[in-house]
C-alpha cells in the first residue's frame, strides 16, 4: 500500500484513531498500533484497545489500496515532527516508509492480521446538537469513577427520562447529573452504562462540530461525527439508585456568585495539602473559607453571600467542589445542604438542568 | 555512656500468673500456670512455684503438664492483664514522660530528668517498685544503670530466685553503678546479649566461648570475622557494654492486628469469612479507641503444613470500622486457596494514622453508620463486649466477639 497526504490532516487523523490504541502490552501487540487502509481515494485509519474503537476516514492524494499497522505512538510523534506538507507513506516488506522533504523513516509494521475485526454500527440513528451533548459530558463525565475496581461506577449511566435525556456518573464521592430536554435516544425506561473513558475521548472529537449521530446496540454504542467515529463497549450491570441519594428538601440554602465563589475555593486550597479538606462556615453575614495544613500553614477567606438556615460549618474535598461549581451555568451558585456529614448539592439558581450531589468530608 | 544509672528497666514477677493469684488468693503458693490449654499452646507465663518443676514460658503446655500435673491451668484473660498494665504504665508516666512500653509488664524509663525532683536512681527504682505494690497487689523487679543492656540484666538480677525446692525472694530492685558495669555484665551467659540466637551460639561456641567476658577478651576482628561485619561489631560493643540507645517514650503502633490458631484445622471459606469478620470487628474497636485508622488491611494465612501466607490491600482512605476492615479481608480472603486447610488466619490494620479528616461517600449517606459505630462503642464500653455486634457472627452459642488476647497462646 502507499499514499500521499498533507502533514496537517494526517496528524490530526493519526492522533485522533491513535487515542484508542491500547498503551500498555498486551496479549495482541497490534492493539498498540494505528490500522490505515487505502480504500479508493480515501485513508481509513482505526484505533482500539477492544473496549473503544475510534476509525477516521480522511481524502488522500493518490493511492495504492491495502493495509498496515504502525505503532501509534511512534506514528503519532514521527508525523507531527514533520514539516507541513505533503507526507509520502508507503509499506515494503514489513517496513512503513514515511518521508517528508528531506527527511526519511523506516518503521517495523505490527501484524495488521492480529487487529480485531472493526465495528460496523447497528441500531437506530439519533442525531443530537454537538455543543449540547459535549456541555453535558462536561459536567458529568468528571464524577465518573477511575477506579477499576468498581467498573460500574467507571460509566456513564444514559437514561430517558420524562422525553428527555439523562447523564449520571458517580465515583461515590459526588454524583453528577444532567438532563438534555427533548432529547429522546432511548426509549422510556431504558438506560446504557457507557464507559466514562470513551466519553472523554468522545469530548475530543466534539471539539468545533455541529452534530453527532447516535447509535445504540445491545451491547455497543458508536457516535459519529463528521468522518470519525467512535464505538465503545457497553458496561454491563445495574447502576445505584441514585434517585434515593437526592434529598427532597433542605434545610440550609447558601447563594453565591460562581466566579468569586471558584476563585475563593482556588486560592485557600493552596494551603489544604495531603487530602485535608477546605471548612465552609455558613452563616447569614456571608461564607468563609479556611484551609489549614498541619506543619504548613493556613488560608483563608471572606465571602460575600445570602444564606437561609442555621449557622454550620461544613468540609470538602476543594478539587470535588471545584468540579462541581466550574459545571454550573450562570452567575450564581445555589449549595444547599442538611448537615455536615451528608450529602449535600450544588446548583444553579437558573438552570435546573444540572445537579452536583457531594459528600462532604468529616473533620473531627 | 551515662554518669549516673539513670535507665531503669522495670518487668514484673510473674506478671499473668500473679494477676490470677490477685484476682483468686486460692491460688496464693500454687503452680499457676497460663497459656494455651489444648493441644498446640504454650504456656504464656506460671508462677514461680511452677518453675520449681522446670515449667517455663513458651514450653508447650503439654510437657508442662507432664511436669507439673498438679498445677493450675487457666486460659488467660487478656482483658485484665491489660487493665492492669495500662494501670502501671499510669504509674511509670507520673515518675517521668520518658516511659518505652515494651510488653504489658515490661518497660524503661530514663530518670535522668527526675532525678533533681525525686532523688537518686536507686530511690526512684525503690519508690517506684514500691507504688506498684502499693497501687496494683503486684511485684515487680527494677534494674537501673547507665544503659538499656545493663539495666535489663539487673532487673533480671533482682527477680526472685527458684531452686531446688523453693522459691527465694530477689532483691527487687538491681542498681549497676557507673564503672561496676563491666565486672557485672562480663560473668553472664553469651546470649543474655540481644542478638545472640542459638545459630550465632554454636558460632560463638566454636571460639570457645561462653560469657560475655569470654566474647569481649577475642580481638574485635576475629568476632567480626566469625558474624560478620554489623552483627560482629554490634555484639563486641555490647559486650563492652557499649549501649547508646536512648529511651524512646510513646512508640507509636505500627499495626493492629489479631490473629487465631484453630484447634482444628479450617477449609470452608464461609467459616473463615465469619472468623476474620470477628476479627475485623475488634481491630475496629482498638482502632477507634486510641482514635487512629489503618489505610493497609492484611491477612496473614498460616496452612496446616505450616506455610504462611499475607495478602494485604491498601485503601485510598484510612477505616477504623469492622464492616471496612472486613470487606476487605473477606475479599483478600476469596481470592486465597484454602483448600491446604487453615490452621492460623489473622487480620491486621497497618499504615496507621490519625483519623482526622475522611471523605465520606454517598453509600454512607443513608444510614449514618459514625453514629452507629459510636453507639455500638459505648455499649460495648459498658455491658462487654459480646453485647451487640453483626448478625453473621451470632452462632448457637450466641455472639462471640473477638477479644485482644484471645487464644493467644495457642487454641484452648
Amino acid at each position: 500500500m502507499k499514499f500521499r497526504a498533507e502533514r496537517d490532516a494526517l496528524l490530526e487523523a493519526i492522533t485522533t484513531a491513535g487515542r484508542a490504541a491500547a498503551t500498555r502490552g498486551t496479549a495482541l501487540p497490534a492493539l498498540t498500533g494505528v490500522r490505515l487502509e487505502v480504500v479508493g481515494d480515501e485513508l481509513h485509519l482505526a484505533g482500539t484497545d477492544l473496549d473503544v474503537t475510534i476509525q477516521v476516514q480522511m481524502p488522500i492524494a493518490s493511492g495504492d489500496a491495502g493495509v498496515c499497522v504502525i505503532p501509534a505512538r511512534l506514528a503519532t510523534d514521527i508525523v507531527r515532527g514533520l514539516d507541513p506538507g505533503s507526507v509520502s507513506f508507503e509499506v515494503d516488506d514489513n517496513e512503513a516508509r514515511i518521508a517528508a522533504g528531506p527527511t526519511h523513516y523506516a518503521v517495523r509494521v505490527l501484524p495488521p492480521e492480529e487487529f480485531l475485526r472493526l465495528p460496523q454500527p447497528t441500531g437506530d440513528a439519533v442525531t443530537l446538537a454537538a455543543t449540547d451533548f459535549a456541555d453535558a459530558l462536561r459536567q458529568v463525565v468528571p464524577a465518573a469513577s477511575r477506579d477499576e475496581a468498581r467498573p460500574i461506577l467507571t460509566g456513564v449511566l444514559m437514561a430517558a427520562e420524562a422525553g428527555g435525556l439523562r447523564l449520571v456518573a458517580t465515583d461515590s464521592y459526588r454524583l453528577a447529573v444532567r438532563d438534555l430536554p427533548g432529547t429522546s435516544v432511548l426509549q422510556e425506561g431504558q438506560t446504557v452504562l457507557v464507559p466514562s473513558r470513551a466519553l472523554s475521548e468522545l469530548n475530543r472529537v466534539l471539539a468545533g462540530a455541529d452534530q453527532v449521530t447516535l447509535r445504540l446496540a445491545s451491547d455497543e454504542a458508536s457516535f459519529e461525527v463528521g468522518t470519525t467515529r467512535l464505538t465503545t463497549r457497553l458496561i454491563e450491570g445495574d447502576f445505584p439508585n441514585y434517585r434515593q441519594l437526592i434529598p427532597q428538601s433542605y434545610p440550609n440554602r447558601l447563594i453565591v456568585g460562581r466566579e468569586p465563589f471558584l476563585n475563593a475555593v482556588r486560592r485557600v486550597k493552596l494551603l489544604a495539602k495531603d487530602a485535608t479538606p477546605v471548612r465552609l462556615t455558613l452563616r447569614s453575614e456571608g461564607l468563609e473559607l479556611v484551609a489549614v495544613t498541619q506543619d504548613v500553614g493556613q488560608a483563608r477567606e471572606e465571602l460575600e453571600a445570602k444564606y437561609e438556615g442555621g449557622e454550620m460549618v461544613v468540609a470538602f474535598n476543594p478539587e470535588f467542589l471545584i468540579d462541581g461549581v466550574e459545571a454550573i451555568a450562570g452567575d450564581e451558585v445555589q449549595l444547599e445542604t442538611l448537615d455536615a456529614l451528608k450529602p449535600a448539592t450544588v446548583r444553579s439558581t437558573e438552570n435546573p438542568n444540572y445537579l452536583y450531589l457531594l459528600m462532604p468530608v468529616r473533620v473531627s | 555512656m551515662r554518669d549516673e544509672p539513670s535507665i531503669l528497666h522495670i518487668d514484673m514477677d510473674a506478671f499473668y500468673a500473679a494477676v490470677e493469684i490477685l484476682e483468686d488468693p486460692s491460688l496464693a503458693g500454687k503452680p499457676v500456670i497460663v497459656g494455651g490449654t489444648g493441644s498446640r499452646g504454650v504456656v504464656a507465663a506460671c508462677s514461680y512455684e511452677a518453675r520449681i518443676f522446670g515449667v517455663h514460658s513458651a514450653m508447650p503446655s503439654v510437657r508442662a503438664r507432664r511436669l507439673c500435673p498438679n498445677a493450675v491451668f487457666l486460659p488467660g484473660r487478656f482483658d485484665r492483664y491489660g487493665e492492669y498494665s495500662r494501670r502501671l504504665h499510669e504509674i511509670l508516666l507520673s515518675v517521668t514522660p520518658l516511659v518505652e512500653g515494651i510488653a504489658l509488664d515490661e518497660a524503661f524509663l530514663d530518670v535522668g530528668g527526675a532525678r533533681r525532683l525525686l532523688g537518686r536512681a536507686e530511690d526512684i527504682a525503690t519508690d517506684v517498685r514500691g507504688r506498684v505494690f502499693d497501687e496494683l497487689g503486684l511485684t515487680a523487679s527494677v534494674g537501673a544503670a547507665t544503659s538499656k543492656l545493663i539495666a535489663k540484666l539487673a532487673s533480671e538480677a533482682a527477680k526472685p530466685k527458684v531452686s531446688k525446692r523453693r522459691v527465694e525472694p530477689g532483691a527487687g530492685v538491681c542498681v549497676v553503678a557507673p564503672g561496676d558495669e563491666l565486672a557485672f555484665l562480663h560473668p553472664h551467659p553469651v546470649q543474655a546479649l540481644w542478638g545472640v540466637g542459638p545459630a550465632t551460639l554454636r558460632r560463638l561456641q566454636r571460639f570457645g566461648v561462653r560469657t560475655v567476658g569470654d566474647l569481649a577478651a577475642l580481638p574485635e576482628a576475629t568476632v567480626v570475622h566469625a558474624l560478620g561485619e554489623a552483627q560482629g561489631r554490634h555484639l563486641y560493643a555490647l559486650a563492652w557494654g557499649r549501649d547508646d540507645r536512648p529511651v524512646e517514650p510513646d512508640r507509636a503502633a505500627k499495626s493492629i492486628g489479631h490473629e487465631e490458631t484453630y484447634a482444628h484445622d479450617h477449609y470452608e471459606l464461609d467459616v473463615l469469612r465469619r472468623e476474620a469478620m470477628r476479627m475485623a470487628e475488634s481491630v475496629g474497636v482498638r482502632l477507634r479507641e486510641l482514635g487512629i485508622a489503618g489505610r493497609t488491611v492484611t491477612v496473614k494465612v498460616r496452612f496446616a503444613d505450616f506455610q504462611n501466607i499475607t495478602r494485604a490491600r491498601t485503601l485510598s482512605e484510612p477505616v477504623d470500622t469492622g464492616g471496612e476492615i472486613a470487606a476487605v479481608a473477606c475479599d483478600l480472603l476469596d481470592q486465597v486457596d484454602l483448600s491446604p486447610g487453615v490452621r492460623l488466619l489473622g487480620v491486621t490494620a497497618s499504615n496507621l494514622g490519625p483519623k482526622a479528616a475522611r471523605q465520606l461517600t454517598l453509600d454512607e449517606a443513608g444510614p449514618d453508620w459514625d453514629e452507629a459505630t459510636r453507639a455500638v462503642d459505648d455499649l460495648r464500653s459498658r455491658f462487654g463486649p459480646d453485647v451487640v455486634g453483626p448478625a453473621s457472627l451470632v452462632t448457637d452459642r450466641g455472639l462471640r466477639m473477638k477479644r485482644l488476647g484471645d487464644q493467644q497462646w495457642g487454641p484452648g
